[in-house]
């Protein structure tokens, strides 16, 4: 077949998305800079210099970098171990670790909710075996977003991670341990730089994931906003659409500046240029 | 004394023994091969000295200590690995270097000993390379180079020509038996190539089911195999079982279903025992005469069943009353299918086993 022909097949994908993604998108961010008929940056000065929307963006930040490095403490081990383990067994943990992407955000949240509310598991918990004497104020803190955040996300890291770490020759290793290096010494020279980009491109999904998480947030959060459940606010409740397209395109940014970033951090520690 | 003995080893995986009761002595300076089809142990014998495996039973004896339980990193073995293993990493320079700041030398003195090092394995100017950017001889070298800098007290190698061309293949082998005598370094060297063990070797011991069948020098394997096993794996083709066996003559007197046979007799008994007749396809002749099998002694009569060109010679498929026989023989004009010969079975070449 001829290969010009083949593009046709994209079309109707194409068309799609310029028709209810792309464009919308452009008038979005168009319509940001626009108030009262006139080109202004006013909306974004407007949000920069509020005192409430500056907490929210730092909480936010604050919830992303901490699941990201929680998920990394979490999952490298874990998919160190399931890399190096027998195939019958390796296939059952790996099931294991994929489940929680299996369940529904709302359902897992409102498990949470049951374990870390004022009379939940842990507190009952706690409280029996005499270790604290008031309940821990954990449901609705930027605490259970994260706690929220993390059981979604380590499954992308793990699978992320093994993915390197399959393709890693566990010759190295040896190779290394016969020159003279211990086993941690052959861990930190050996496998740690060659799956350093792997880590990166993980802490990218898991990172990006959580700055845009709505459900989690919203259900665990409470009173507490992150940018996410703020847009949603601001254009469900306040009816300010205005508003909401500006936090939409701070989000678009951050986003876009942060993988740029790693990407960039991704390339220059790639061992293979 | 040995410098290296494995004494009544056994390593089992998964509930299957691969070695047992294995015994091994290599004397300092010298060049071992382990030789045998995959599965027959001798990559586990070698990972078992390396240290990357260990005995469910036995004693590793090295240099008069006991090294059963030293752990790899301890023991100052250089391994090369049929996979090369270098560090994607890392340049070519820091590959080599890698053993050497382990060991916290002086960076000039890791330079001197790292330029060194490529010198002798022909790198120079690679240094600043990435592993990805060298060809699979270059890269082989560096293995190589990587193993031997850290002055170790032995050098394994474990297939490490098998991934090379066969040029390249025959190129490298000259050189590790050149580097390794050069240094006089006691080398543990594994293969399924018997051309290649034979070529650099100072002994060679052929396994099979995770015993050695024959170690010997390997001019002696290649001429007097020990067993069946081990005369079928060095290309001995063909075989005559023997119903009559008379050693009291010049040579040794034999005969099966009317046919007799002679075969000299060896000085010290290499090759002389059993009952079963062993030769290889180069070694047989044929004979356009047909000639009275009963009374000449060593000969068969059969029809060509099957003519195949090698190039350099004729092989021939060549059916008798004592079955097929395989024939390599250089001539001008080759047998016909269906021709009738006679197959001598030249005294000196024939060779008897267990």
């Amino acid at each position: 077949m001829n290969k010009r022909f083949l593009y046709l097949l994209l079309l109707p994908g194409i068309l799609f998305l310029a028709a209810f993604m792309l464009i919308p998108i452009m008038l979005t961010i168009a319509s940001t800079f626009v108030q009262d008929g006139q080109l202004t940056l006013e909306g974004y000065l407007h949000f920069f210099r509020d005192g409430y929307f500056n907490r929210i963006l730092f909480t936010t930040l604050r919830v992303s970098v901490v699941t990201t490095l929680v998920c990394v403490v979490l999952g490298y081990p874990a998919a160190y171990y399931i890399s190096r383990t027998s195939a019958r067994k390796k296939s059952i943990l790996l099931a294991l670790a994929i489940f929680p992407l299996l369940t529904s955000p709302v359902v897992r949240s409102f498990s949470w909710m049951i374990i870390l509310g004022k009379k939940g598991l842990l507190n009952t918990f706690l409280l029996s075996t005499g270790l604290i004497h008031d309940p821990l104020e954990i449901m609705y803190t930027p605490v259970a977003m994260m706690v929220g955040l993390v059981h979604l996300f380590l499954p992308l890291i793990i699978i992320t991670l093994l993915g390197v770490m399959e393709n890693l020759d566990y010759e190295l290793v040896l190779a290394a341990r016969s020159l003279g290096a211990s086993s941690f010494t052959a861990f930190r020279k050996i496998i740690f730089p060659l799956t350093v980009p792997g880590l990166i491109i993980g802490s990218i999904l898991v990172f990006v994931g959580s700055l845009t998480a709505y459900t989690t947030p919203a259900l665990l959060g409470g009173k507490e906003r992150v940018i996410s459940t703020f847009l949603y606010q601001n254009a469900m409740t306040l009816n300010d659409w205005q508003a909401a397209s500006v936090i939409a395109v701070i989000m678009i940014v951050i986003t876009f500046v942060v993988v740029g970033l790693m990407n960039k951090w991704a390339n220059r520690l790639n061992p293979k240029g | 004394m040995a410098l290296l003995s494995l004494e009544q080893v056994s390593v089992a995986y998964d509930n299957h023994f691969i070695l047992e009761d294995f015994n091994l002595q290599l004397e300092k300076g010298q060049l071992l091969s382990l030789l045998g089809p995959s599965g027959c142990g001798k990559t586990t014998t070698l990972r078992l000295i390396a240290g990357f495996l260990n005995a469910e039973q036995g004693k590793f004896m090295f240099s008069g200590q006991d090294y059963t339980h030293v752990p790899v990193n301890k023991r100052n073995f250089g391994f090369v690995f049929q996979s090369y293993a270098l560090f994607p990493h890392m340049s070519v320079y820091d590959n080599v270097a890698f053993g050497l700041r382990l060991r916290k030398l002086k960076e000039a003195e890791v330079k001197k000993r790292v330029l060194r090092m490529l010198d002798i394995v022909s790198l120079n100017d690679f240094e600043k390379r990435l592993p990805q950017s060298l060809s699979g001889g270059q890269r082989q070298r560096v293995a190589i180079a990587r193993a031997l800098v850290i002055e170790p007290d032995l050098l394994l190698f474990d297939e490490p020509l098998s991934n090379l061309d066969a040029n390249l293949r025959v190129n490298m082998r000259v050189e590790i038996r050149r580097i390794q005598q050069e240094l006089g370094i006691t080398t543990v060297y594994v293969s399924h190539d018997q051309e290649e063990c034979f070529s650099i070797s100072d002994q060679v011991a052929v396994m099979n089911q995770g015993k050695i069948e024959q170690l010997d020098h390997p001019a002696a394997i290649f001429k007097y195999p020990a067993s069946e096993y081990v005369a079928r794996f060095i290309g001995f083709g063909n075989f005559i079982s023997f119903e009559n066996r008379n050693d009291e003559g010049e040579d040794i007197e034999l005969s099966t279903k009317g046919f007799n046979f002679q075969a000299v007799k060896r000085l010290n008994g290499a090759g002389n025992k059993g009952l079963l007749g062993a030769i290889r396809p180069d070694d047989l002749q044929l004979l356009v005469n047909v000639v009275d099998s009963k009374l000449v002694s060593n000969t068969l009569p059969g029809t060509v069943q099957v003519s195949t060109y090698l190039g350099r010679s004729y092989q021939y498929e060549v059916e008798t009353e004592l079955g097929t026989f395989t024939v390599n023989q250089e001539m001008e004009e080759p047998f016909r299918q269906g021709q009738r010969v006679t197959v001598y079975f030249p005294k000196e070449k024939l060779v008897l086993v267990q």
